[in-house]
């Protein structure tokens, strides 16, 4: 009960470690993520970082041959619990993944995807669209277009689309996998402006192997390599004194 | 923040329990069921076709034997295999090298040498004959064959016809073989200054060749089990034929005619035992292509590797 | 254009001349025949193709049957034949053969694609695409024989007991005689023979989802069936559309098998469960006895005439709509 006192982690990671069939993916990691805050995932690729955020909201689990364990509580509840539904863990840690995925399905449509599929009535749905089109910074560019199909909007428009979809459902943490990686910096730096915005209230997790990135937007910043959690701290800190030698070598090799 | 999506996201021990609504429990329940009831409608496939086998293996198994498989007795009169087992050999080879012959020319022809456009035409020409019902094929081998050319009903207009058939199944693999030959390949060939027909000889073939037998075979499955074709234009002969304008016994011919006979009767014997034999070709050239395609798409995955 | 060295031959960057480009040096003519050449192996589907409808047209004499083509009135002896009981009698075995096989084919291409492990997804498609092997003759003896009296003894009464307030299913005039034939062991056989078709194009298309647009369903917090049933199936559209167009070609087109089960008789059913006859098993039966009367092949191919026109548009139509076959290689569609 201790950590899921008001003011304490949102998400508490103890001891997490996923295997594969022979090898370690993930390596007894241990991390907090405070409420609003944003909190970059950086390493090299393959280090575990996806690996990392799908253990998060139970999407690990759709891979098969994975076993994960340690712990992952969420204001204290451990989401990998027996009687807990992953259908609700994921309504309430959402995830943006590397390129858009808009569904075929027209703009209004895709940001209600998930009120939907969960029968909330019908003005809710049209308050929390709206809500959440404006907070992921679309609704000036769409208000308009509600009903034109998704797939025609601009690649940063689908990505911000998609951000607004897991938005809409309300949650308290949202996963971003690379959520730029598939964008020009016109639109990645939107995304950048709409992540901003959003860890004033929410609690954000960014993977990205963008060390740029992690230090226009976030408050915190974890470091993996080969599955282990090499060094965790405020950004400032981490990008510019940091104290582990593979640190200083990823996070100077980008920087040069 | 507070909604009318349920609870907040409470703090203390059932921040995630406090949110299984009745709602949620359903959907998720339903999708539960949906995915152990679903799988069982493979029964609709699985049930039918054991049946089928199974059927099919009772009412001819007991009769069968070596003597009936080889025996050339009157098949009307006897329980004899021998000459509709022989003439569907012979059908099938000769009809089999014409497909092939058409098919692969054509294929390949369409593959590498024809603009997109036209090639693109062509294939659509493949699958309207594909898609044609056999009994349009028959009526046209019965009046253009038959009638016209005065070949009358015999095992030349048979073998013609069913060749018609089972052509456009050899020309589509063989020109989705060579189509989907990896770009760099083919220009790594040609940048090393070979010719189209060195190309094809050298390169093109040997990587093609696997998927050109599954076209193969999938044609002689397709071809050994129609009637339609036959039975249109071929009169059923009581002896092997040997000269073109004979007739002929193919062996689903035999399914044709006896399958409303009494039990007991010849014919009803024969069409069991000629619909064993079918299955049990038909069957095991699907087996090969399976395999053959099972390998030739392992052989192509290493080629990316 | 240059291309970037090819790990795979070790070629470095050279110029890349079009595939089937011809030496420079031939003369005019001898080029374009050259090129011409290639169209003639290419064609010979098309040929095929146009030669059959030309053959049928020919075989047709243009003879103008007048309205009554179409008819329902149907009297070999005295000359009368209304193919319109042969249309309708087609579509009563299609329409709902097909609609049977598109609901179990989502059915099994949505079991195989979202709730099956994989491994079991493996054993158990094959099983499926078993039933496209088995010969049409084949079904046709197996349905008669083993199936057809089960129908006339068992379920044909059962349907009309519990179905009896639907027009046409209260039948109380189930012969039994009949041997089950007719009707519902027809559409039992095609609906057999056309899920393989819907179920390949169902699961291909299903399979052609984005791995990133299910787990973007999921991540919203939707459960699989909703993922499947709003995102997959309409980003699968048009193949599971293309399942329908292809199933409903085979069905109407199917000769032999239908033949054999439906009773063959040249009248429109009286009820659910009578015989009646389809385009195609009556072509396929009746050819025999239009021996020696050119007014009867006359009609019979342009009855022909008419079934190509439906296959060729529904064929089209259906394959427009397929983004990619994996089902033709393996099936052979």
């Amino acid at each position: 009960m201790s950590a899921a006192l008001d003011g304490g982690p949102v998400l508490q990671v103890r001891g997490l470690t996923v295997r594969a069939e022979r090898r370690t993916l993930l390596d007894r990691i241990d991390l907090d993520f405070p409420a609003r805050s944003l909190t970059a995932v950086i390493g090299a690729s393959g280090c575990g970082k996806t690996t990392f955020v799908r253990t998060l909201n139970r999407m690990v689990e759709l891979t098969p041959g994975l076993t994960v364990s340690g712990s992952i509580r969420y204001h204290g509840q451990d989401i990998y619990d027996r009687g807990v539904d992953p259908v609700l863990v994921r309504r309430r840690i959402g995830m943006v993944f590397q390129r858009p995925t808009v569904f075929p399905m027209s703009v209004f449509e895709n940001a209600a995807f998930g009120l939907r599929v969960a029968h909330e009535p019908e003005a809710e749905i049209d308050r929390s669209v709206t809500d959440a089109l404006a907070r992921a910074g679309l609704w000036d560019e769409v208000k308009d277009e509600l009903d034109r199909p998704a797939l025609a909007l601009s690649g940063g428009q689908q990505q911000r689309l998609c951000i607004a979809r897991a938005l809409a459902v309300h949650p308290s943490v949202l996963l971003l996998d690379e959520p730029t990686s598939a964008l020009d910096p016109i639109a990645t730096q939107r995304v950048e402006t709409t992540m901003r915005h959003l860890k004033e209230e929410l609690v954000l997790i960014l993977v990205t192997h963008n060390v740029g990135q992690a230090a226009r937007v976030s408050d915190r910043v974890a470091f993996l390599s080969a599955g282990r959690l090499i060094e965790q701290g405020p950004t400032a800190e981490m990008l510019e004194r940091p104290r582990d030698p593979l640190t200083q070598q990823f996070v100077s090799g980008r920087f040069a | 923040m507070a909604t009318a999506l349920g609870p907040a996201p409470g703090t203390g021990a059932d921040a995630l329990r406090r949110g299984t609504t009745a709602r949620l429990r359903w959907r998720t329940g339903f999708d539960r069921w949906v995915g152990y009831l679903l799988p069982l409608l493979f029964l609709v496939a699985l049930v039918p076709i054991a049946y089928l086998v199974y059927f099919v293996s009772a009412k001819a198994l007991p009769g069968l034997s070596w003597a009936v498989l080889t025996s050339s007795a009157d098949y009307q009169i006897h329980d004899a295999l021998g000459v509709p087992i022989v003439t569907t050999f012979l059908f099938m080879l000769l009809a089999t090298a014409i497909a092939v012959a058409i098919g692969v020319l054509g294929g390949v022809a369409a593959a590498e040498f024809l603009p997109e456009r036209s090639a693109g035409w062509m294939r659509m020409s493949a699958n309207m004959l594909v898609g044609m019902p056999s009994v349009i094929i028959g009526y046209f081998g019965y009046f253009a064959f038959v009638l016209y050319f005065h070949w009358g009903l015999s095992f030349l207009a048979g073998v013609v016809t069913l060749a018609f058939f089972m052509s456009p199944y050899v020309f589509r693999t063989v020109d989705l073989a060579f189509s989907s030959i990896p770009r760099p390949i083919r220009e790594a060939a040609f940048g090393s200054g070979a010719r189209p027909v060195q190309y094809l000889l050298r390169v093109g073939t040997p990587i093609a060749f696997p998927q050109i037998l599954t076209g193969v075979f999938l044609a002689m499955a397709i071809g050994v089990g129609e009637t339609a074709p036959i039975v249109l234009t071929v009169e059923p002969g009581l002896l092997v034929p040997t000269g073109a304008f004979q007739p002929a016994v193919f062996t689903t011919y035999l399914i044709w005619t006896g399958f409303n006979q009494p039990p007991g009767d010849v014919a009803y014997t024969l069409a069991f035992q000629a619909a064993f034999l079918v299955i049990v070709v038909v069957l095991a050239l699907n087996v090969v292509v399976r395999v053959v395609a099972a390998r030739y798409r392992q052989r192509l995955e290493g080629l990316y590797q | 254009m240059t291309e970037p060295p090819d790990p795979a031959t070790g070629t470095g960057p050279e110029p890349v001349p079009p595939p089937a480009a011809a030496p420079p040096a031939r003369r005019g003519w001898l080029r374009s025949l050259g090129r011409a050449v290639p169209y003639l192996p290419a064609a010979a589907p098309a040929a095929i193709v146009v030669a059959v409808a030309i053959t049928l047209l020919l075989a047709s004499g243009f003879h103008n049957f007048g309205w009554d083509f179409f008819g329902l009135k149907f009297n070999s002896d005295q000359g009368v034949w209304g193919v319109g009981v042969l249309i309708v009698g087609s579509f009563l075995t299609a329409v709902p053969a097909l609609v049977l096989s598109m609901l179990l084919g989502l059915g099994i291409a949505i079991a195989s694609t979202t709730y099956l492990p994989r491994a079991l997804a493996r054993v158990l498609d094959p099983t499926v695409d078993l039933l496209a092997g088995i010969p049409s003759v084949v079904y046709g003896i197996w349905a008669f024989v083993a199936v057809a009296p089960w129908f006339g003894r068992v379920l044909n009464p059962w349907l009309a007991s519990h179905l009896a307030f639907v027009p046409g299913f209260a039948a109380n005039s189930i012969s039994p005689s009949s041997e089950g034939v007719g009707l519902p062991i027809a559409i039992f056989v095609l609906t057999l023979m056309a899920l393989p078709i819907t179920t390949l194009l169902i699961r291909d298309a299903l399979r052609s989802v984005p791995r990133d647009l299910w787990e973007s369903g999921l991540a919203l917090g939707a459960t699989r069936w909703e993922v499947v049933r709003r995102v997959a199936l309409r980003h699968g559209r048009r193949g599971v559309w293309s399942a329908a167009f292809l199933g409903f070609g085979r069905a109407i087109g199917e000769t032999v098998a239908v033949a054999m089960v439906i009773g063959a008789v040249d009248k429109l059913p009286s009820n659910a469960y009578d015989s009646t006859w389809t385009m195609a098993a009556f072509m396929f039966q009746e050819l025999d006895a239009a021996f020696g009367s050119s007014r009867y092949l006359e009609l019979l191919a342009e009855l022909g005439l008419v079934l190509l026109a439906i296959t060729f548009a529904v064929n089209l139509i259906g394959r427009r709509l397929v983004a990619h076959l994996y089902a033709e290689e393996v099936a052979g569609l």
